[in-house]
C-alpha cells in the first residue's frame, strides 16, 4: 500500500501541488497548465496549503486514513476503505450528497462540488499511471509517495 | 575530452552542438533546464501579483481576487503591460545611444560609412538646409532624439513620416499614436504600479502605443541610423558556427545590441600598431567573434569588416559553449543577451570581461563606460587589458575547439536595401513570384532563442515546415543564429523546400530562409512588408505575410510582439506570454485584436500544427487578394 507522506518543514507554499491536482482532475477536455481555468470552482484542488501561523506551511492532503472518519460517517456506502490498496475510494453513483463526510473529516479534506451533487476528495490520481500529480509537481520534496506495507502488517 | 559536468542537457535543434554542450566539464544554461523544470502554474498564467506587501497573491477558484480586489484580468494586464514597457525601454535605450553616436560622429566630423543611408533618412525626415554631411548627421540624430525626449502627452513627429500611411490612419482612429517614447515607458510603469490602473482594456491599448514607439524607433530607426555609421548590408556568403574561431588570434567575443559603441575599437584592432602589439604577445592579430544580436549585426554588415570579423558563432544560448572552447580571451559587452551564466566560465577560463554600458553590467566585469569624448584613451586601455588577458591565459587554460561546427556558406547581408537591389531594384519580381504562387507567402521567423522546451527546436521545426509549404522565411534575431547554424541559410537548404520554392531558390541561387540579422532587423522586415504593400496598394494586414516569434524569450520580444499586433499581422508564439490566467486579455490578444488592428496572437507549441495554422492564414489572405 502507498501513502502520500508530508514533510511540512520542506513546504514553501508555492501551491504547485494544488495546480497539479487541478490539472490532473480537469474535465474540460483541455490539457496543459496554460489553459487550466484557475478561477473555475469546478477545478477546485483536492489538496491545499495553509499557513501554520508561525511563518511556515501545512500541506493538507487526504491521508486515506486507516480508520477514516469520512467513510465511517458515510451512510450510503459511497465512501469505502479499500482493504487491498488502502485507499478511501468514492463512488459518485452511491452518493446521497449528505455531506456527513465533509462534517466528519478532522483534516477538512472533503469538499462540496459546485453543483452540490457530489463530494470531491483525493483519489490518489487513480487514472494516472505515474501516480499522484501533486507529488510529481512538488519542487521541494515536501510530499512523497511511500510504500507503507500491507494491511495485514498493521 | 574532459569528463562531463553531467549529461543531462536540454535537446537542441543543432545536434552537434547538443553533443558538444553535453560533454562540457562545466554547467551551462542547457544543464540548468532540468533543475528548473518545475514551473509555477500561477506564474505561467500571469496571475501571481507581487505589486505590494500584501502579496504575492495568486488566483485560485477559492481566491478569485487578490487582497486589494484585483481580479485575474487586472493582474495579467498589469504584469503584461509592465513587461511591454520594460521591453520598450530596452529598445529605446538602444536607439537613444545609436542616435547619440551618430550625433557625436557628426559633431566630430567622424567617419560616415554610408552617405546614401544618411540622405535616405534626411529624405524621410524632410530635413533640408544642412551645410555638409556631418551637419546633416547631427540634424538627423537630433530629429530622433527630440522625439524620444518628448513628454508622453506630445505625439512624436517621425511616426507619421516613417510608418505606412494606412496604418497611421488606423492608429489615429484607435487613439494609439505614441507620445515621446521615454515618456510612454515612464507612463506605463506608473500606470501598472500598486493600486493604479485596474482597467485591462486600457492597459492593452497602451501596449499597442508602446509597440509602435518600440517598432518605429527602437527597431526601424536603430537599423537606419547604424547604416550611416557602420555601412549598408551587402549580400554575401559567410561562415557561421564555432568553426569561425581561430585560436591563433586574440579573440574577443562581443555581446549586445549596440553595435555602434564598438566602432572605435573595431577600427583600431586592425591598425598596424595594434596588430604589432598582438604579434608581440604571440598572436597573429585580433579577431571579433560574434554572438547574440551584435554579432548578427556585424555579420549583416560583414562586407565592410572582413579583416576584423571572423564570423557569427551562434545565438545567446551558444555563448557559454563558445567561451568554453578556450580560444576566447575577452568578452566585450554592452547590452543583452549577456547571460549571467558566462561569469563562472569566464572566471574559470581567465577570460577578461569588460562592460561598456552600465545597464548590462555583469558582476565580474570591469566597467569602462562608453564615452564618445574619451573613446580613444578608453579604447587603448581596453585593448591593452585584452592583450594582458591573452598573455595571462593562453597555454594555461585547456582548449576544447569545435572546428567542424556550423558551415562556411551561409547567405548573409540581407536587408530591405540589399534584397531589393538583388531583385533588380524593384519588389516586382518577388511580388510576381507570390502572385503566381511559386512563393505561397512570406513568414518572418523572428525573435529569440530559448532553451526551456529545447534550444531552437521549435524555431527550426516550424521553419522547415513553412519552407516545405512553399512559404519563404525571413529571419531577424537569435532565431537567425539557430537557423544558420543548422544550415537552413545555405543554398543547399533549397532541397528542403517545397517544389515551387525550391525551383525559385535554385534559379536565384538563394536559400529558402533569408537572414536579416539581429532582432533589431524586425524593423527591416517591416520596411520590406510596407514597400510591398505600397506597391500593391493594400494595407499590411492584407498581405500573405505571417510572423512567428516561436521561441520568444524576453520582455523585448513582448514589446516587438506589440509592434507586430499594431501592424496588424498574425503573430505565432510557442508559449503564451503569461496571459492565459485572464480570459479577457487572452481574448483581446487572440481574437478581438483582429477588429482593432487586424493582428492576432496564435499560441502553438507544435511546429507542424503551427505551420498548418500560418499556412491557412496565408491562403485566406491570398484568396481575399484574388491571387
Amino acid at each position: 500500500m502507498k501513502r502520500i507522506m508530508i514533510d511540512p518543514a520542506k513546504c514553501d507554499g508555492c501551491k504547485n501541488c494544488s495546480v497539479a491536482c487541478m490539472e490532473a482532475h480537469r474535465t474540460d477536455g483541455g490539457s496543459g497548465v496554460y489553459t487550466l481555468d484557475l478561477t473555475d470552482p469546478n477545478n477546485i484542488s483536492r489538496n491545499r496549503i495553509v499557513s501554520d501561523g508561525k511563518g511556515g506551511y501545512d500541506p493538507i492532503f487526504c491521508r486515506h486514513c486507516d480508520v477514516p472518519d469520512c467513510a465511517g460517517a458515510c451512510m450510503s456506502g459511497a465512501l469505502v476503505k479499500n482493504m487491498e490498496n488502502g485507499l478511501v475510494e468514492y463512488d459518485e453513483k452511491k452518493c446521497a450528497a449528505c455531506y456527513m463526510c465533509v462534517m466528519s473529516c478532522r483534516y477538512g479534506v472533503p469538499a462540496i462540488s459546485p453543483d452540490r451533487k457530489r463530494m470531491i476528495k483525493c483519489d490518489f490520481c487513480a487514472h494516472l499511471e505515474e501516480g499522484p500529480a501533486c507529488v510529481r509537481a512538488c519542487p521541494k520534496g515536501a510530499i512523497e509517495v511511500k510504500e507503507v506495507g500491507e494491511w495485514s502488517d498493521m | 575530452m574532459n569528463a562531463c559536468y553531467n549529461c543531462n542537457t536540454c535537446p537542441s535543434a543543432d545536434k552537434p552542438m547538443e553533443e558538444y554542450i553535453r560533454h562540457l566539464p562545466r554547467e551551462t544554461s542547457h544543464h540548468r533546464v532540468a533543475t528548473q523544470k518545475t514551473k509555477c502554474g500561477f506564474g505561467l498564467q500571469g496571475v501571481c501579483c507581487r505589486l505590494c506587501a500584501n502579496g504575492p497573491c495568486r488566483i485560485t477558484p477559492d481566491a478569485p481576487r487578490g487582497i486589494c480586489g484585483a481580479n485575474a484580468d487586472t493582474i495579467v494586464a498589469r504584469n503584461f503591460t509592465r513587461a511591454v514597457a520594460a521591453g520598450s525601454g530596452c529598445y529605446i535605450h538602444i536607439v537613444e545611444n545609436t542616435a547619440r553616436q551618430l550625433k557625436n560622429t557628426g559633431l566630430s566630423k567622424g567617419k560616415i560609412r554610408s552617405e546614401k543611408a544618411l540622405d535616405h533618412l534626411a529624405d524621410l525626415f524632410g530635413i533640408t538646409g544642412a551645410t555638409d554631411k556631418w551637419d546633416l548627421a547631427v540634424k538627423v540624430a537630433d530629429a530622433v532624439l527630440s522625439d524620444l525626449y518628448r513628454p508622453e502627452y506630445e505625439p512624436m513627429e517621425l511616426v507619421e513620416k516613417l510608418a505606412y500611411a494606412p496604418r497611421v490612419k488606423r492608429w489615429k482612429e484607435l487613439g494609439i499614436m505614441p507620445g515621446g517614447a521615454k515618456g510612454e515607458v515612464f507612463n506605463n510603469v506608473v500606470k501598472t504600479s500598486t493600486n493604479l490602473s485596474s482597467d485591462p482594456v486600457e492597459m492593452m491599448t497602451s501596449c499597442l502605443r508602446l509597440g509602435i514607439s518600440t517598432g518605429v524607433y527602437g527597431l526601424m530607426l536603430t537599423n537606419l541610423l547604424n547604416d550611416v555609421v557602420l555601412g549598408d548590408p551587402e549580400i554575401r556568403m559567410a561562415p557561421v558556427g564555432m568553426n569561425v574561431i581561430d585560436p591563433d588570434y586574440i579573440n574577443i567575443l562581443i555581446t549586445g545590441h549596440q553595435h555602434s559603441l564598438f566602432t572605435y575599437i573595431q577600427d583600431r584592432l586592425t591598425d598596424e600598431d595594434v596588430v604589432a602589439k598582438a604579434k608581440a604577445a604571440g598572436a597573429k592579430g585580433f579577431k571579433l567573434v560574434g554572438c547574440t544580436c551584435v554579432g548578427q549585426d556585424l555579420q549583416l554588415r560583414g562586407a565592410h569588416y572582413t579583416e576584423i570579423f571572423d564570423g557569427h558563432a551562434g545565438n545567446n544560448y551558444i555563448s557559454e559553449a563558445v567561451l568554453s572552447c578556450g580560444a576566447i580571451d575577452a568578452v566585450l559587452s554592452e547590452f543583452n543577451c549577456t547571460l549571467p551564466g558566462i561569469e563562472p566560465i569566464c572566471d574559470e577560463l581567465k577570460i577578461k570581461q569588460i562592460c561598456l554600458d552600465v545597464v548590462a553590467k555583469k558582476a565580474n566585469a570591469e566597467y569602462i563606460p562608453y564615452n564618445f569624448a574619451t573613446r580613444e584613451a578608453d579604447g587603448e586601455k581596453i585593448i591593452d587589458e585584452i592583450i594582458d588577458a591573452y598573455k595571462e591565459r593562453r597555454g594555461k587554460v585547456p582548449m576544447n575547439l569545435f572546428p567542424d561546427h556550423g558551415n562556411k556558406n551561409t547567405l548573409t547581408g540581407v536587408s530591405e536595401g540589399s534584397l531589393k537591389a538583388f531583385l533588380g531594384g524593384s519588389w516586382k519580381p518577388l511580388i510576381d513570384l507570390i502572385v503566381s504562387g511559386k512563393i505561397k507567402g512570406i513568414a518572418g521567423v523572428v525573435g529569440c532563442s530559448s532553451v526551456a522546451y529545447g534550444h531552437d527546436t521549435l524555431t527550426v521545426e516550424l521553419t522547415k515546415e513553412l519552407i516545405k509549404r512553399d512559404i519563404i522565411v525571413l529571419t531577424a534575431g537569435c532565431s537567425s543564429g539557430g537557423l544558420e547554424n543548422v544550415g537552413l541559410m545555405t543554398p543547399e537548404a533549397a532541397e528542403l523546400a517545397g517544389p515551387n520554392l525550391k525551383a525559385v531558390c535554385k534559379e536565384l541561387g538563394i536559400p529558402p530562409v533569408l537572414n536579416f540579422g539581429p532582432c533589431l532587423a524586425i524593423g527591416r522586415l517591416e520596411i520590406v512588408a510596407t514597400e510591398i504593400a505600397a506597391e500593391l496598394g493594400v494595407d499590411l494586414p492584407q498581405l500573405p505575410l505571417v510572423l512567428s516569434a516561436a521561441q520568444w524569450l524576453e520582455e523585448q520580444a513582448i514589446a516587438d510582439g506589440a509592434f507586430a499586433l499594431a501592424l496588424g499581422l498574425p503573430l505565432h508564439l510557442g508559449v503564451p506570454p503569461f496571459m492565459t490566467g485572464s480570459k479577457l486579455v487572452t481574448r483581446i490578444l487572440t481574437e478581438d485584436m483582429v477588429s482593432l488592428t487586424g493582428g492576432k496572437v496564435i499560441i502553438d507549441p507544435n511546429g507542424v500544427s503551427a505551420a498548418d495554422k500560418l499556412e491557412a492564414i496565408i491562403e485566406e489572405k491570398r484568396k481575399a487578394l484574388n491571387i
